[in-house]
């Protein structure tokens, strides 16, 4: 148990480091871009203004606000403050909204969308990776050229085709929004149903496209894995195939979950693409925007959160390995 | 493998249930409902009684009756969906979250009840006049009759109607006008900064009466009288009860007044708020609202509820007009006539042939007059007459704006009123239809400007002339025009090449007029105001005036540092004269200064509202000729005049 409280101990450092460097980094980078977010607020305000010293004062009324007149480092402290208080401040592209309130209102959209499609999407492809890997022959070949194809879709192209194929041609889905353009949100079965209906394009636009790159990775990890040793062993030894089959599918996955605990710590920067081509509310959108017009605090919120969520994905992955093999701690520990 | 069927299956099963998910706080909105109630009524009716003297006699007598009528009472209901015969549908006006109500503000992104400009939006808040872009006349809303100015020109004086009412209940005075300007002089809002040089005082004589005053100069004259008639159709009057609770909830501060999203605020229009989140805004009726009043609109407006979905962008919108969900198209549609063309949709515009809309405002390419070379006219002209115009309204408009055939190049936008503004034969031999490739390559050669060490490209002094043209990256019809331009440049051997930086960083660059423009804007894309009771006068200013250079946030116009006494001295003597005669040549005299000066040109005519209309469901949308007096404009039945459409649409099938 020593060596591993010396593992947690190193793996926890590292977070900490980890975490505190990308804080800088969030709080810096965005403010290293070239333009004014302040410009664009009073772009906002003035137009049909007509008068020269009015805007002078709206511009200097709103820098003071938002404090992007003072030093640097003045502003960064400030920064570290709130975000202690867990206050992000306002959002200088939806202001006066906060930049809490911008991300509160999008976010369940996002992880409602983003979480089950990288859930789907990692099984369906896991599983049909190593099938693949396991029956070969017709079922193998016509899979991987598939695989290979749909997974270099480009993600709009994807959405487009879904698009015009089952919602303007067909008509079977509607083809954007959330829920039905005349509806308001209520606990009846027409607007859940809507919302299943609304979901499905984007949904199945994120899916089809993650299947195939995971079908591809499973696949050869399960080849060399068939090929391993043990399962020659085991075969020799006389194990049920399906006894085989399960072995091979847990040790080829070791590196699937680590890419499956990275997607889900990245969800919440959202699928952008799927948003804009179905209008689909969710924090990419907010988030592009947010870069597009330079909401210093909306991209560092966001930011921070997706850096805490991938470090802690990373960081309990790790700790898992820890303890679920053990030759990882025995080599790092050293 | 059938040891994971379980949990895959789980899995799936969670993921399904997860998409039930979305629904953010579910909210259940009350909404008066009607019901059918019995009530006693007196009414008469004629019996036939028989009475002693054997003669029958008819009389009429009362008899109590229980008859069934329908009142609305204020119960709770959820309503689930929009009906769809109620409902009025937008795109185009409301783009990414509604964020507040705030009429003080104009950064609570809520287009389509808080938008003061030109042809101000009036669904929510009212301004006492009502600007129409056709015939240019300001109509009377919360005011009563037309406003009057004093012999002097210093003074507007008009009256309030008797009927205009707050949706509390209470009437709308004199007051609330006078005391929506104070709070904008006190607090510093964008109103208040934007008018105070020109607005002295706005008083209330007595309850009714309104007096608007001008700033005036040494001279006592008013500083600017036109800014002060546009203030009455641009800007809202808030209630001043309302406005003293704000004012006590922001502590005096005025970010916070500004920064407050007044979701208890008093309005005098017609809609408010009934449900806003990420996807929608929608707006429903206030069955109380004055204007039915006979000394208005004499009735309610058709459609109960007014909604506008949020789409990410054109393509999306444009999907949905096409589908019938969306009635009202404020957004550029491209190759709009296709819909009814090829598929044959309900959609119309309001003409039936291109240019589709009225043209109200000039994308315009403005020179850097500091870059090299760009300062010698011979330059500035030749690149000018050069550029293929039809292409460019062709592929980037869709042939959504008039021809440069069609309305001659000049200040004007291509409305009748404006147009009428000056003397088209007077400055006839300056105008340009463009493509005019063998004329530009005379004009340089003429000036002495050629490729004299024979790379192809011409020199101006020895050094050769290179520039770069720019638009916002992502502006696609903008930079469909920049390209046009381009190719022009390789013609007559001036190498132009185009750069697209984000609008973030654009912006902050073209509008910092206190230093010259850095390399990389030497020919740059903006756009020039459009239709309003100030114009054409605020536009020329805009695109010419020399105020503007010096300013490090120049939000205004003349972005490429043009200056010249002359042009000056027309735009500050233009407001004081009233004689039409004279300003109708003082507007020639400038156009004669632009079209021979080139500091920018026109590359297309943009029309202020885009207005394209579906009519599954409702119909009688404003179009050419509808028979409407005074005619009601495209304005996308929300702005200025307008909004008189909301009174007009009945439904296809009632």
């Amino acid at each position: 148990m020593k060596g591993y409280r010396k593992y947690f101990l190193n793996k926890l450092l590292w977070f900490l480091v980890t975490f505190v460097f990308a804080f800088i980094l969030n709080f810096t980078l965005p403010r290293l871009m070239p333009g004014d977010p302040v410009a664009a607020i009073v772009s906002r305000l003035a137009q049909g203004l007509s008068d020269a010293t009015g805007v002078q004062a709206i511009y200097q009324q709103y820098a003071d606000l938002f404090g992007t007149n003072k030093p640097i480092l003045e502003q960064f402290f400030i920064y570290m403050k709130n975000v202690a208080r867990g206050d992000f401040g306002f959002s200088f592209s939806q202001y006066p909204r906060t930049v809490a309130d911008a991300l509160k209102s999008s976010i369940f959209w996002t992880i409602c969308l983003q979480f089950p499609a990288i859930i789907v999407g990692w099984l369906i492809g896991n599983t049909l990776g190593a099938l693949a890997a396991y029956l070969k022959g017709g079922f193998d070949k016509v899979l991987m050229p598939v695989s290979i194809f749909i997974s270099n879709f480009p993600a709009f192209g994807m959405a487009v085709i879904l698009m015009v194929i089952f919602g303007v041609t067909l008509e079977w889905f509607p083809t954007s929004g959330g829920y039905g353009f005349d509806l308001i949100p209520n606990f009846s079965w027409g607007f859940i149903w809507s919302v299943i209906v609304h979901y499905q394009l984007p949904f199945w636009s994120i899916v089809l496209i993650s299947i195939g790159g995971q079908a591809i990775g499973m696949r050869s990890m399960s080849i060399y894995e068939l090929n391993a040793d043990y399962v020659r062993y085991a075969r020799f030894m006389g194990i049920k195939d399906r006894k085989i089959v399960g072995y091979v599918f847990r040790n080829a996955m070791l590196p699937q979950v680590t890419g499956l605990a990275l997607s889900i710590g990245t969800m919440v920067s959202g699928a952008l693409v799927a948003e804009i081509i179905f209008s689909y509310p969710g924090l990419g959108f907010t988030l592009y925007n947010g870069v597009m017009g330079q909401d210093y605090p909306l991209i560092s919120a966001s930011a921070l959160i997706i850096t805490v969520m991938v470090l802690s994905a990373n960081f309990i992955i790790e700790i898992l390995y820890g303890i679920i093999d053990p030759r990882i701690k025995a080599a790092q520990a050293d | 493998m059938k040891r994971w069927m379980p949990v895959l299956a789980l899995l799936v099963v969670s993921a399904l249930v997860l998409t039930a998910c979305p629904a953010p706080t579910p909210q259940i909105i009350e909404v008066p409902k009607e019901v059918v109630v019995e009530k006693k009524v007196i009414e008469t009716v004629e019996v036939v009684k028989e009475v002693p003297v054997e003669k029958i006699v008819k009389e009429t007598v009362e008899v109590v009756k229980v008859v069934k009528e329908t009142v609305v009472v204020e119960k709770p209901a959820t309503v689930a969906a929009l009906p769809r015969n109620e409902t009025l549908y937008f795109n185009g006006q409301q783009w990414g979250p509604v964020v507040g109500w705030n009429p003080y503000s104009s950064g609570n992104n809520n287009a389509m009840a808080v938008a003061q400009n030109d042809s101000s939006r009036v669904i929510m808040f009212e301004t006492p006049y009502l600007y129409n872009m056709l015939d240019g006349q300001q109509y009377p809303l919360l005011a009563d009759g037309p406003y009057t100015w004093n012999d002097a020109r210093t003074e507007i004086t008009f009256k309030i109607k008797a009927a205009a009412k707050w949706s509390d209940g209470t009437p709308l005075t004199a007051e609330d006008v006078a005391y929506t300007w104070a709070t904008h002089v006190k607090y510093n809002t964008p109103t208040g900064a934007g008018n105070k040089d020109y607005i002295d005082t706005i008083e209330a004589v007595d309850a009714q009466t309104v007096v608007v005053k001008a700033k005036l100069d040494a001279d006592g004259k008013a500083l600017n009288p036109l800014l002060v008639a546009a203030y009455v159709s641009q800007y809202y009057v808030i209630q001043k009860a309302w406005t003293e609770t704000l004012e006590e909830r922001a502590g005096g501060d005025a970010t916070a007044l500004m920064a407050d999203t007044a979701e208890d605020v008093v309005y005098s229009g017609p809609y408010h708020k009934f449900f806003t989140d990420d996807t929608k805004v929608i707006y429903i009726r206030d069955d109380n609202y004055w204007g039915q009043d006979a000394s208005m609109w004499g009735k309610l407006p058709a459609p109960k509820y007014l909604a506008h979905t949020i789409f990410k962008d054109n393509a999306a919108g444009s999907v949905a007009l096409a589908q019938g969900e969306v009635d009202v198209s404020q957004q550029f549609n491209s190759n709009i006539q296709i819909l009814w063309l090829n598929y044959g949709l309900p959609v119309s515009t309001y003409l039936p042939e291109a240019p589709y809309g009225i043209g109200a405002s000039l994308p315009t390419a403005f020179y850097n007059l500091k870059s090299y070379g760009l300062d010698q006219l011979a330059v500035r002209k030749a690149i000018a007459i050069a550029v293929d115009y039809p292409t460019i309204i062709a592929n980037a408009m869709t042939n959504q704006s008039a021809t440069f055939d069609q309305v001659p190049r000049s200040l004007m936008n291509p409305t009748p009123g404006e147009q009428a503004m000056y003397d088209h034969d007077a400055v006839k031999d300056l105008q340009w239809a463009g493509n005019d490739i063998e004329g530009a390559k005379k004009l340089l050669d003429d000036a002495g400007i050629t490729d004299t060490d024979g790379d192809g490209w011409r020199e101006y002094n020895g050094q050769k002339l290179s520039y770069i043209a720019t638009c916002p990256n992502g502006w696609s019809d903008w930079q469909a025009a920049i390209e046009v331009v381009a190719a022009a440049g390789a013609e007559i051997g001036i190498e132009i090449s185009s750069n697209y930086p984000e609008w973030s960083v654009y912006q902050t660059i073209v509008t910092k007029s206190d230093a010259p423009l850095p390399e990389g804007y030497d020919i740059f894309m903006m756009w020039s105001a459009g239709a309003g009771p100030t114009m054409p006068w605020g536009r020329i200013r805009n695109l010419l005036s020399s105020e503007w250079v010096g300013m490090a946030s120049n939000w205004s116009g003349n972005w490429g540092q043009y200056s010249s006494p002359d042009v000056d001295a027309l735009i500050q003597a233009i407001p004081g004269e009233t004689d039409p005669a004279k300003l109708k040549g003082m507007y020639t005299e400038l156009v004669k200064m632009y079209l021979t000066d080139i500091p920018s040109f026109t590359l297309m005519y943009r029309p202020q509202s885009f207005h394209a209309v579906n009519e599954t469901v409702w119909t009688n949308f404003p179009h050419q000729d509808d028979g409407t007096d005074p005619p009601v404009p495209p304005m996308d039945c929300t702005d200025g005049w307008g909004v008189a459409c909301l009174y007009n649409v009945t439904l296809v099938n009632p």
